[in-house]
C-alpha cells in the first residue's frame, strides 16, 4: 500500500432521476489524489446516490464518473476496483473475518499464499489478528466496523468509498474510530469518499467537505472554509450552530458596511461583492464569536439583552438571550471563570467584532 | 408468551383435533404386527412377519427402489428449477415477476388429477408414457412449488447488501451467487428438497395415470395392494413411510433451527 496509489475522482454534471424526482441535480466535484472527501447533507439530500452512482450501483440519468480522467461511467460495479464500507458493514456472517477479508483476492483467483499474506497484513493494520477466526456475530460494533475497513483496503483499491461508516456505532466509539479512520487514511494514502450526515464527523475527517441539500451541490471546501465562510444560510445552520441576523444595508465602505435592524446599527466586515445599499441583508454570527460584556468594556457590536433560558454543558453555558432588534441570540459562554452566573431574567449585554459574522445567503438566492 | 391460560373448550377442541389427526396413523402400528394373514389387529400375539416378508418380496423391494430414485431425480429437478425461478425473481425484483412466482404455484393449486389428465395427453404424444423419466419430469414440476416457497422466503430475509457487497469487491455474478448467495440461502434450499421429496415419495394420483407396468413406485403398489388383496404388508410399509417423513421433518426443523441462529 504504497502513498503515490492514490487516484483522482471527478464527477461533471451528475444528475439522477427516479421518474419526477430529482435525486441529485448536476452535482460537478473533483477529488485529488489521496484525499479525503465527505459528501455531507441531511437524509434525502442525494448523498448516498451520488456514493452509489461512484461505485457504479446506480446509473445516472446524466453526467459522467471519471478516475484519473478516464470515463468509468458505464463500467460495472465489479470491474472499478473500489473498495467500500457499506452502512451496516455487509460483512457475509457465513465467513470468518479472514474469509470475510480474503474474499476480494478469493474472486481476483490469488494463490492461497499470497492470498493469506495479504489478509494477515490487512488484519494487522486494523489491530484484529487476534480475531481472524471468529464469525462477524461474536465480534463488537468497532470490530466489525475494522473488518469491514480491511476487507475494503486488501486489494489495493483504487479508491476507498464510505457509506456512514460510524453511524451504527454509539458516541464514544464513534470518536475512538474518527481518530483511528483519519490515521489509517494517512497511513495508506489512498483516496477515500466519505457520507455523513454527521457534521462533527465531516469537520474532523476531511481534508474538503462536500454539502449537499437537494440533491444539489451547495459548496465545498476545507471544513474550516466551510465553518468561517458559509456561502448560504444552510451552510451555516447545518455545519455547526448559528445565529442569523436579518438587517437593512445602510452604507456600504471599501471594507466593510453597516446593517440597520430596527433601532440596533451594526457594522459587519464585507469581502467580495458588496451589497447595494438598501437592500435587506443576512447575517450569520457563531454562538462562541459573542462575548457578555463588562460595565466598562466595548465592541464594536453591542446588544443589549436579558437572558431568557440557559444550559449547562459542563464545558460551558449555552445562553438564549431575548434582544429587542434582533431576536433570541444564542450564546456559547465558556464556564470555566464566566463573569456571570447565568439566571433567567439577568440583563446581559452582548458584543462582537465586526469581522465575527458573516454574510450568507437565503438558500431560495443562492440556487 | 405469556396469555391466559387455555379455558376447558379450548382445551377439549385442541386435544379432539390432535387425536382426529393422530389416530388414523398410529392405527396402522397394530395392524401391522399382526399375526394373522389379512389386514386386521393382532389377536394371539405380535409378529414382525409382515416385516420379514416387506424386506425379502422382491415386488415390494423393487417398488420401495423405485420410488426412491424417482423422488431422488425429481428431487433435483424441483430443486435447480425452484432456486433458479427464486433467485431470477428476487433479483429483478418487479412487479411482473409476481406473476412468474404465481404461475410456480400453480401445481399446488391444479386438482392433481386435472393435471394428470393434461399429463397423459402430453406423454402420450411424447412417449413418456410409462417411463422413468416420464414420472421423474412430472414429479419434479409438480415439486418446483415447494422450492419456489422456501427459497423465496429465504431470499427475502438475505441482506441484499451483501450481494451489492460482493459484486463491489469484484465478483462476478457467478462467485457471488456460489460464495455469497447460495450458501446464505442452503437451509431454504434444503427445506425445498425435503418437501419435495416427499412429494415424489407419495404422490399417486399422476402414476395412475402416466405409468402402468414398467414403473411401479410404492404409493402404486399399496394401492393395489388395497384393492386386490388385504395383505399386512401394507400397514407395514406405511409404518416404514411414515418414520422415513418424521426423519425428514425432523431434519428439515434441525435445518430451520440452524438458519435462525
Amino acid at each position: 500500500m504504497s502513498a503515490a496509489a492514490g487516484h483522482a475522482l471527478e464527477l461533471r454534471g451528475l444528475s439522477k432521476r427516479y421518474g419526477g424526482f430529482t435525486a441529485v441535480d448536476a452535482v460537478s466535484l473533483r477529488v485529488e489524489r489521496g484525499q479525503f472527501l465527505t459528501l455531507l447533507g441531511p437524509s434525502g439530500s442525494g448523498k448516498t446516490t451520488i456514493l452509489m452512482a461512484i461505485a457504479g450501483f446506480v446509473a445516472p440519468s446524466e453526467g459522467a464518473v471519471l478516475l484519473d480522467r478516464r470515463d468509468i461511467t458505464a463500467l460495472p460495479p465489479e470491474r472499478r476496483d473500489f473498495g467500500m464500507v457499506f452502512q451496516g458493514y455487509a460483512l457475509f456472517p457465513h465467513m470468518t473475518v479472514a474469509e470475510n477479508v480474503a474474499f476480494p483476492l478469493r474472486v481476483r483467483g490469488m494463490p492461497r499464499a499470497e492470498r493469506d499474506a495479504k489478509v494477515r497484513a490487512a488484519l494487522d493494520l486494523v489491530q484484529l489478528s487476534r480475531f481472524a477466526d471468529r464469525r462477524p456475530s461474536q465480534l463488537s460494533g468497532g470490530q466489525q466496523q475494522r473488518v469491514a475497513l480491511a476487507r475494503a483496503l486488501v486489494f489495493d483499491p483504487a479508491l476507498l468509498l464510505l457509506d456512514e461508516p460510524l453511524s451504527a456505532l454509539d458516541k464514544k466509539l464513534r470518536a475512538e474510530l474518527q481518530e483511528e479512520l483519519k490515521a489509517l487514511h494517512r497511513r495508506v494514502g489512498r483516496t477515500f469518499v466519505n457520507v455523513t450526515h454527521d457534521q462533527e464527523e465531516a469537520l474532523s475527517l476531511s481534508d474538503r467537505v462536500a454539502i449537499l441539500n437537494y440533491g444539489r451541490l451547495v459548496q465545498i471546501g476545507a471544513p474550516e472554509v466551510l465553518y468561517e465562510q458559509p456561502r448560504t444560510r444552510f451552510v451555516a445552520d447545518f455545519l455547526g450552530k448559528s445565529n442569523f441576523l436579518h438587517g437593512t444595508v445602510r452604507e456600504v465602505r471599501p471594507d466593510g458596511m453597516a446593517l440597520q435592524a430596527g433601532a440596533t446599527r451594526l457594522v459587519q466586515a464585507v469581502e467580495g461583492a458588496h451589497p447595494a445599499p438598501g437592500t435587506p441583508a443576512l447575517l450569520s454570527l457563531r454562538p462562541e464569536k459573542i462575548v457578555l460584556l463588562a460595565e466598562d468594556e466595548g465592541a464594536e457590536n453591542e446588544v443589549d439583552g436579558t437572558i431568557a433560558a440557559w444550559a449547562y454543558l459542563g464545558a460551558g453555558y449555552s445562553l438564549a438571550v431575548r434582544t429587542r432588534d434582533l431576536g433570541e441570540i444564542r450564546v456559547a459562554l465558556p464556564a470555566w471563570r464566566a463573569p456571570i452566573t447565568p439566571r433567567e431574567g439577568l440583563p446581559v449585554r452582548l458584543g462582537w467584532a465586526a469581522d465575527a459574522a458573516v454574510p450568507v445567503l437565503e438558500d431560495a438566492d443562492a440556487a | 408468551m405469556g396469555g391466559y391460560a387455555s379455558g376447558p373448550f379450548a382445551r377439549t377442541v385442541a386435544w379432539a383435533t390432535v387425536i382426529y389427526l393422530v389416530l388414523p396413523i398410529s392405527i396402522v402400528i397394530p395392524v401391522s404386527l399382526t399375526d394373522r394373514r389379512y389386514l386386521s389387529l393382532p389377536e394371539e400375539g405380535l409378529s414382525f412377519q409382515h416385516y420379514a416378508n416387506l424386506l425379502t418380496s422382491e415386488a415390494w423391494l423393487g417398488a420401495i427402489w423405485q420410488s426412491l430414485w424417482i423422488a431422488i431425480a425429481s428431487t433435483l429437478i424441483a430443486v435447480a428449477a425452484g432456486t433458479l425461478c427464486a433467485i431470477g425473481c428476487w433479483r429483478l425484483g418487479r412487479r411482473s415477476t409476481e406473476l412468474v412466482r404465481a404461475m410456480m404455484l400453480l401445481p399446488l393449486i391444479i386438482p392433481s388429477i386435472v393435471y394428470a389428465v393434461g399429463l397423459y395427453r402430453w406423454f402420450g404424444m411424447l412417449d413418456l408414457l410409462d417411463r422413468f423419466m416420464g414420472v421423474t419430469l412430472a414429479h419434479g414440476v409438480t415439486g418446483i412449488p415447494y422450492v419456489v416457497i422456501t427459497v423465496s422466503t429465504a431470499l427475502a430475509a438475505f441482506d441484499p447488501r451483501l450481494e451489492q457487497a460482493a459484486r463491489g469487491m469484484g465478483a462476478s455474478l457467478l462467485q457471488t451467487l456460489r460464495w455469497v448467495i447460495l450458501p446464505r440461502i442452503m437451509p431454504g434450499i434444503a427445506s425445498g428438497a425435503i418437501f419435495a421429496f416427499i412429494h415424489s415419495w407419495d404422490e399417486l394420483v399422476l402414476v395412475l395415470f402416466i405409468a402402468s407396468r414398467q414403473v411401479f413406485t410404492l404409493p402404486r403398489k399399496i394401492w393395489d395392494g388395497v384393492n386386490e388383496n388385504l395383505d399386512p404388508s401394507m400397514a407395514a410399509v406405511a409404518v416404514l413411510l411414515i418414520l422415513l417423513t418424521i426423519l425428514l421433518l425432523m431434519l428439515d426443523g434441525a435445518l430451520r433451527a440452524r438458519r435462525d441462529r
